[in-house]
């Protein structure tokens, strides 16, 4: 039997490390950040795994434990070229923590109570509810994206947003096998892309990608 | 009218431990954090000599102040008398003047008084003052803002807006005081109160250094209304600490009736200890922040507040 308070609680943390990576401007602390919130996700599945006794969520979780918290956080640590004690130089964090705030309440908000409640999303463990905490990740991430100039926490703000299709994907029981396929692949896509862009420069100018 | 003899001892008690105990807290935590880095460190009484002291004194007024100047102490303190009516700092149950408002009213109340107190600090004329509270309000946008939100957010959870309720609710069921939306609250309400009452590592009121925040309010103010002032924010430490101990952090072991009400002042005194213990931890053991750090910290707060309502009103 699910214990809704315990995926809760595992949701809620998830959530807290993604705040906590907005905050925070320092690299080597955002990626290990990074690395406990794919492992966190991992928990959520091992636990699904556990208690529903399906072997899907149990590889799921060695997936994302393995290529997230482990080979991605290589990948970049490897991007930071070793120096130590690098940050981005940001500013106004309170402010971005606000804007983040008031963006991700309006958006959680809305599709809460235009879209899931219509829709009436129902699962075997009770968990509709708890998708939402799935879009807040993807908020978050998004946000973190459009807020950072460097590639490292543009990669994780990324990552974030594919850490919260995942999330979405373990708390909408069954598991889609869209989802797994997917995931798969785009872990090994996010690999190679950590490796080549961390590679290339540290920081980027705004709409710098853009230019002809 | 034995019920109401009861009340009323429960009443006298209840407020008066609250104005008369909270210099106390004040002196015990500045002991034991001078104990922690190896001073000696002034008496665990010198709150109470310092009041005494400065009651006694003349008052100097400038000549731009307005009257708002001399006579804010006096309201502010009223407001926080009035408050340690409102809410269970030493007592579980209502007494007398508890049903005047409700738990948002007593966040609305603690907001007055700091309004009042920066109104009247700036109609001193002072240009020192101004540049404090300009700074002081960079800063409480942020601590005001959240003090409402969690009061709403225990109101949810409860889905009733008086903190007694809410304590019982709390020490009914371990589980309810472990819920998510509680936990979270909690922490917010906890980084406020290190905030309000000057326990962040960022500044130091005893040295009335450049990184001052609340201090500069008080700066034009001499004699008996520094005093009163001063004696203020020692009850309103004491009633944010208590709240946060009996309706968030600790709300067990209080007891009932009018010797239950002696015991508690007993029973609070102890439970401050492990608050002022855990208040000098963090302040003797972090690094200091830098002084625009603190509105990250508050920001946090902030959040942490409104993801709980969040999980309130989505989650259950």
């Amino acid at each position: 039997m699910v214990n809704a308070q315990l995926l809760e609680l595992i949701s809620a943390s998830i959530i807290v490390s993604a705040l906590y990576i907005q905050g925070q401007a320092y690299f080597k602390p955002t990626i290990y950040a990074q690395a406990i919130q794919s492992a966190l996700i991992s928990v959520l599945a091992f636990y699904l795994g556990f208690a529903l006794n399906l072997i899907d969520y149990i590889i799921l979780g060695i997936t994302i434990v393995v290529l997230r918290s482990f080979i991605i956080t290589y990948f970049l640590f490897r991007g930071l070229k070793a120096k130590p004690g690098i940050r981005e130089s940001t500013r106004g964090v309170a402010s971005e923590l606000v804007v983040n705030l008031a963006f991700f309440f309006l958006a959680v908000f809305i599709l809460y109570y235009f879209v899931l409640g219509r829709i009436g999303l129902t699962t075997e463990a009770g968990t509709a509810t708890l998708t939402i905490f799935s879009f807040i990740l993807f908020f978050q991430g998004l946000f973190l994206i459009v807020t950072r100039r460097s590639t490292i926490a543009q990669i994780i703000g990324f990552i974030e947003e594919e850490n919260s299709i995942v999330m979405f994907g373990i708390l909408t029981l069954p598991i889609p096998f869209l989802i797994e396929v997917s995931i798969f692949l785009d872990v090994l896509g996010l690999v190679v892309i950590t490796s080549l862009l961390t590679l290339q420069k540290l920081e980027h100018t705004r709409l710098e990608e853009l230019m002809g | 009218m034995a019920l109401d003899e009861a009340l009323l001892i429960e009443t006298i008690i209840q407020v008066s431990a609250a104005i008369l105990l909270s210099p106390l807290y004040q002196g015990i935590y500045e002991k034991l954090k001078a104990f922690v880095e190896g001073r000696r460190g002034p008496s665990f009484l010198q709150p109470y000599y310092d009041i005494f002291k400065l009651l006694k004194k003349e008052v100097v007024v400038t000549e731009n102040s307005s009257f708002l100047f001399i006579y804010t102490p006096y309201v502010v303190f009223g407001i926080y008398l009035l408050i340690s009516f409102l809410i269970p700092v030493v007592y579980p149950s209502p007494i007398y003047l508890t049903p005047t408002v409700d738990f948002l009213g007593g966040a609305l109340l603690f907001s007055l008084a700091s309004f009042l107190k920066l109104i009247s600090s700036v109609e001193s004329g002072s240009n020192f003052v101004a540049l404090g509270v300009s700074r002081v309000l960079s800063f409480i946008f942020f601590s005001e803002a959240t003090l409402i939100t969690v009061f709403f957010g225990v109101a949810l959870i409860t889905g009733t807006n008086n903190p007694y309720v809410t304590l019982h609710y709390l020490t009914q069921d371990i589980s309810h005081y472990l819920q998510l939306d509680h936990v979270l609250i909690t922490v917010s309400f906890f980084m406020l109160w290190l905030f309000e009452t000057g326990k962040l590592p960022a500044e130091s009121p005893g040295l009335s250094e450049m990184g001052m925040i609340d201090d500069a309010l008080l700066y034009e103010y001499s004699g008996k209304l520094l005093g009163i002032l001063k004696w203020g924010s020692y009850v309103k430490q004491y009633l944010l600490g208590s709240v946060l101990l009996n309706v968030f952090l600790f709300p067990w072991l209080l007891q009932t009736g009018p010797l239950g009400a002696l015991l508690d002042v007993f029973i609070m005194f102890l439970k401050w200890l492990l608050l002022i213990l855990i208040s000098v931890i963090i302040n003797t053991t972090l690094a200091k922040l830098r002084l625009f750090k603190v509105q990250d910290f508050l920001a946090v707060s902030f959040i942490l507040s409104v993801f709980s309502l969040i999980v309130t009103v989505l989650i259950g």
